[in-house]
Order: structure tokens, then sequence, then C-alpha cells
């Protein structure tokens, strides 16, 4: 019911994207990292309550915070830039908490991990207040370490919520748009198009061909699901080429000359729009001057 | 049903069960893309610069491929779009613990290193935005490590293997673990340049990156070579002519 909505609000511009949303989530039990989750993103951008501001301003708003994030490399910014993004996306936008927190989650596992390795050091003699012996050497850490772990983390999961705010609020069909905007290549805007096109089809065929071999018994074990992911990969592949080559022939039929053209909401800035923002980033300036 | 097993079978159903093993302790591993806002400025910059050369390459022989062919549009758009749900697909694992292919090696053989470069950062683009997988400032360095450096070491080992007249499933075993290991490599040196260890340097670092992510990545490179072994024999069955078409159209394998 949901995604009826969401298909409606798009139709204009995504006509052959299918049913995203349909692709199913088999394993609930993993916390943060939920396949489908992209389509899920996808979703999310559609439903959004603040998909109607205006997608360049949004992009460049995103991506100026993203920046200053990690530019001015301060905890407090950092943590600024978390709450404030978790405001405009599960407040303003009205993404549910539990979804945001969700996708949140997913690169946790290399922020756990790449952080781990940054501040845990090993060396031949005991350095620092908190070492452990391995026989020939020492892992160590100290306090200085644990902060710049910390830090990191908070300055990671600034710089996410801040592109998130873009992604789960802005679809893809309009980030490609700004990215016209912004001068790059037609070629590319044209391949980006069509890919993000494509991805949802091949989903769909994926959704379809894993449906029919799990009734058959297809993935009953180990050996038999390599086979059976192996043989879904390649007859998808098969299949994409086949349609590659009919949905040239569908473009062409109906005028294609090497450029897709989309018809646009035309979503106009809004004064108390931009306001705020530029007041926000002169705050994150001052409180990083302040605390410098 | 017939449950007495030969030799063979018991053999090979003990070495599933190691590797099952193996894969069961595997915590949740997507493809190593280094997270948004994990690099410093200067890095982000440095590696988006180093891959501008690349990029125009495969940016021209694109170009030069179309102009040629108007139809090979839909078939890269699509090649992309392969890659894409390939890796964002859960791979077999026993216990259910989650890992994707990278897709980069396979799309290296079957389309050729030239125009991953582009195909890849825009998969990498929709991968940040769609999956949340890599981000925006970080895109320079995923890119060299996954759209250049690995489809480059995972073609080179393919082809090498060709010449040296190895058998043909070996030679694509190889190209796909060993480019995913090489593009695991780059990753941890990427992040060492980028966060040096304080008595050892950039190498103390690179090693400790590797020992870390080692336990999802090494088992990750050596399934994507064996499933990747299974998707080739797959279309070499049922596929001739179109693999044809394809090294025909996009330089890769004939």
């Amino acid at each position: 019911m949901e995604n009826s909505s969401a298909k409606r609000l798009c139709f204009a511009r995504t006509n052959e994207k299918s049913n995203n949303s349909h692709y199913p989530n088999k394993h609930h039990h993993q916390i943060g990292h939920k396949h489908g989750e992209g389509s899920a993103i996808d979703y999310y951008a559609y439903a959004s309550k603040i998909r109607g501001w205006n997608p360049s301003f949004k992009v460049v708003f995103s991506v100026l915070t993203l920046l200053l994030c990690i530019v001015l490399n301060n905890p407090l910014v950092s943590l600024a830039v978390i709450v404030s993004m978790a405001y405009l996306t599960v407040i303003k936008g009205g993404l549910p908490l539990r979804a945001y927190l969700s996708v949140l989650l997913i690169p946790i596992t290399f922020i756990i991990l790449g952080t781990v390795a940054i501040g845990i050091d090993f060396s031949s003699q005991p350095i620092g207040p908190f070492n452990f012996s391995l026989g020939s050497g020492y892992l160590y850490t100290s306090v200085a370490k644990l902060k710049e772990m910390v830090f990191l983390m908070l300055k990671v999961f600034g710089a996410i919520s801040a592109m998130f705010m873009m992604t789960l609020s802005t679809p893809s069909s309009e980030i490609i748009e700004v990215l016209r905007k912004a001068h790059v290549p037609k070629l590319i805007i044209e391949l980006m198009n069509l890919i993000y096109r494509y991805i949802f089809i091949l989903l769909d065929v994926f959704n379809t061909m894993r449906n029919s071999a799990d009734s058959r018994q297809g993935y009953c074990d180990f050996k038999t699901s390599c086979v059976t992911f192996g043989s879904v990969a390649s007859n998808m592949l098969v299949l994409s080429l086949k349609k590659a080559n009919a949905y040239y022939t569908a473009m062409e039929a109906r005028g294609y000359e090497g450029e897709l053209l989309f018809l646009e909401d035309e979503k106009p800035f809004q004064i108390n729009q931009v306001i705020y923002p530029v007041g926000f980033i002169f705050f994150l300036l001052l409180l990083w001057y302040i605390t410098k | 049903m017939n449950t007495h097993l030969n030799t063979r079978e018991k053999r090979f159903i003990a070495v599933v069960a190691a590797i099952a093993l193996v894969f069961g302790f595997t915590p949740v591993a997507s493809a190593m893309h280094i997270m948004e806002g994990y690099l410093p400025v200067g890095f982000s910059i440095a590696w988006g610069v180093i891959c501008i050369p690349f990029l125009i390459a495969g940016y021209l022989s694109i170009k030069k491929n179309l102009k040629e062919n108007p139809k090979t549009i839909t078939l890269l758009a699509m090649a992309g779009a392969y890659v894409f749900v390939l890796s964002s697909l859960k791979i077999p694992s026993v216990t259910g613990s989650c890992s994707h292919m990278t897709g980069t090696g396979l799309g290296a053989i079957l389309f050729g290193p030239a125009p991953m470069s582009i195909l890849g950062i825009i998969v990498l683009l929709f991968q940040s935005t769609l999956l949340a997988h890599g981000g925006l400032t970080t895109l320079g360095a995923n890119t060299f490590s996954m759209a250049i450096a690995g489809p480059f070491a995972a073609y080179g080992i393919y082809k090498l293997g060709l010449k040296l007249k190895i058998n043909k499933r070996v030679a694509v075993f190889l190209a796909a673990a060993l480019g995913d290991f090489f593009t695991y490599l780059v990753t941890s040196i990427q992040l060492a340049m980028a966060y040096p260890s304080e008595s050892g340097g950039v190498a103390a670092s690179a090693v400790k990156f590797l020992a870390v992510f080692a336990p999802t990545q090494v088992p990750l490179a050596i399934i994507e070579g064996i499933l990747t072994v299974v998707i080739i024999i797959g279309l070499e069955t049922y596929a001739q002519p179109e693999l044809s078409d394809l090294g025909y159209l996009t330089g890769g394998v004939k």
C-alpha cells in the first residue's frame, strides 16, 4: 500500500522501475545489515516528506556539511552534524527512527574494524599505558589513541549522516539531474540514467529466478547454493544481454538519438529553506572556531 | 533416499564443512568500501586525481565503441547494472553470515578492464547512495581500488593464465580471487597511508589493516573465485553466442 503511493509519486519519471520494496528481506536476525536495503533507501527517498525541497539545494547542502565535517575535524562539529541531520531526516523527512538507525548501522563493521586498527598498535617494546604481551611483541594503546578512535567514529558518523540526509530524501534520478546541471559529461549521465533503471529490472529478474530456484530446493545446502547462485547469475547475464538489445530497439523506435530526456518537476527554492542551512553552516564554523 | 556416501563424497563434505566453519565465523563483510568520512581531505583528493587518467581512458574507449556501434550503450548500461546487482547479492554461506561479491573480476573478464573504470565509478556512486556502501569523499579511493586496480589485476592474471595455457577455469578462479585479494591489499595500503602507525609508519599500519580485515576478505576472495568459475561455466554452456558478441563489442573475452 505504501509502496503504491511511492510509485504513484514517481511514475512520471521512472516508468520502467519496478516494485522495489518487494525485494524480500529474509534475514532479520542481523542488526544493521539487511539486504535489499538498497532498494529500501530508494523507497525512503521517494516517501520522504522533504522530497519536495529543491534537489540541487539538498545536494549542495549535504555535500557542504559533509566536507565541513571532514575538513574541520572537530568532535563537537561532528556531534552537531549528527544531531541536526538526524533531525532533518527523521523529524522533517518523516522517516521512522528504526529505519534510520538500521541504515546508519550498515557500515558499522567497517567502522569498528577500521578504527580498532587505528587505535591499537604493536611494537617490540611495551610502550604506552595499556599494553598486552603477544610473546614476541606487544599490542598497545593509550588514552590519546582511544580518544582519536572515538573522534574518528564521530566524524565518520557525522559524514555518513550528512550524506544520508541527501540520499534518504532525494531519489537517484533527481541526483543525476543535479549532476547533469553540474556539467558532468553527457555520456556518463546517459549511462547513469540507464544503469539506475536497469538495476531494478535486474533485481526483479533475480527475485523471480531466486524464488523459482528456492521452491525447487536450490538452496538446500552449501554446495547446491553455490551452484544455484552461479547458474542464476549466469542466466541473469544472458537475460540482461537480451533485454539490452530489446531496449535499444525500443528506444530507437521512439527516436532515441543519444540523449534521454525526462520530464522534471519544478521544485523552486524557498527562501526560509535557505536561511536555516546557511545559518547552520555558520554555526558549525563558529563552533569550530570557538573550540579550536 | 540413498544415504550412503562414497569416500569421495565424504571427503567433499568434510572440505565443505571445514570451509563452512571458516565462513561461519566471518562477520558481516561487504566488499571493502572505505566509508564516507574515513579519509582526510588531502587523501580523498589525491586518490581522485590518480583516478582521472584511467577514467579518461575509459571514457574515450567507451566513446569510440559507441561511435562504431551505438547499440553498445544499452549493453554497457546493462553491464553496469549487472555488476551492481551482483555486488548487492548475498552470496551463499552456511550460517547466514552476509557477504557480497565484488563482481569486478567477472566484469573485467567479460567486459575488459578499460570500460570498467567508468562503469565502476558509476556503480560505486550508486552503491553509496542506494546501498550505503562507500561514500562520496572516498569515491576516488574506492574507484582506484575496486574499479581500476582490481579489474586490471584480474584481467592481467586471466590473460597471463591463458598465455601460459593453464586450464581456463583455473585461470578464471585465479583472476577473480587474486583480483579481489589485490583490491583488499590496495585498500589496506590506502588506509595505512592515511593513518600510519606511530611506531612503525605506513608499513606497520598496512600490516594492521591487512590483519584486521583478513578474516572477512580472504574467505571472500576464495568464494568469489569459486562463484566466478561457476558463473563462467554457466555462460559457456548456455550463452556462447552472447559471449562472443560481448567480446566483439567491448574488447573482453572472445
